[in-house]
């Protein structure tokens, strides 16, 4: 099964794959590694920030992993370079 | 932005209205005020207010820089800012208003990127809760800076702060 997500990107990642935002059909039931392998098959150019990125799951950060993730139709996953706030 | 009611105190406290707590978080395209930043968290139960303000450098590893542009995701920057001013008033019960203004956009040299202003009825708290807010701000709200140089190249900056930066 999958869900109707939108994916944005800042910074960098905006940069590297010319979108601010995209809707992305993914799974349902996925881990935050696998959503990193699925974003990095659709845009190679992310690659860049291997090592260097975390995901933001409905405003929640998640470190790129095995955590089992739910994901649902409106849901926001974010693709967050190191922070350079303040 | 949230605001919390204090409950308790004598009986004479209780009889007068108490005012109430302020947490105020902002993002701004235009310059920031220091003026209205200290206006937010100033409180006639206070006798200080901490203030912090960020500004920007001109120069990084001998290149001149032109400007600074920010983004940010804003409602998660909201959600985590109000996370680090419930572990604030945790730490330090007594501080009263907390106001954190952050600017987006383009940002020319020497001026203010981020104020911070907390008051409490004494000086220690507010001063510690100002220097704990601004390293929690480099850790997790998620804003980013670029520095645009002279020679038009640019570089997303990198908090040594942030757990996934390569600084860190």
């Amino acid at each position: 099964m999958t869900a109707r997500v939108t994916v944005l990107y800042f910074a960098k990642s905006a940069e590297l794959t010319g979108h601010r935002s995209e809707v992305v059909p993914l799974p349902v039931a996925t881990s935050s590694c696998q959503l990193w392998a699925l974003l990095l098959e659709l845009h190679p150019s992310l690659a860049a920030l291997q090592d260097q990125v975390v995901l933001a799951v409905r405003q929640q950060y998640v470190a790129l992993g095995d955590q089992a993730l739910l994901l649902a139709d409106g849901d926001e996953v974010a693709v967050v370079p190191p922070l350079s706030g303040g | 932005m949230s605001s919390r009611e204090e409950v308790g105190g004598s009986m004479e406290e209780r009889s007068e209205a108490v005012e109430p707590s302020r947490d105020l978080i902002g993002l701004s395209s235009e310059p920031l005020s220091i003026e209205r930043v200290y206006s937010s968290a100033v409180s006639p139960s206070c006798g200080a207010v901490a203030l912090f303000i960020g500004t920007t450098r001109e120069h990084f590893e001998g290149r001149r820089v032109i400007r600074l542009e920010y983004e940010a995701y804003d409602p998660m920057v909201q959600s985590e800012l109000s996370a680090v001013c419930r572990d604030i008033r945790a730490r330090w019960p007594m501080v009263k208003h907390i106001c954190i203004q952050h600017r987006l956009g383009l940002v020319t040299v020497a001026e203010a990127s981020v104020a911070i202003a907390i008051s409490s009825p004494h000086r220690g708290e507010a001063q510690e809760a100002v220097g704990y807010c601004i390293n929690a701000l480099k850790a997790s709200a998620p804003i980013w800076k670029k520095e645009v140089y002279e020679s038009e190249e640019s570089k997303w900056k990198e908090n040594p702060e942030c757990g996934w930066s390569g600084n860190s």
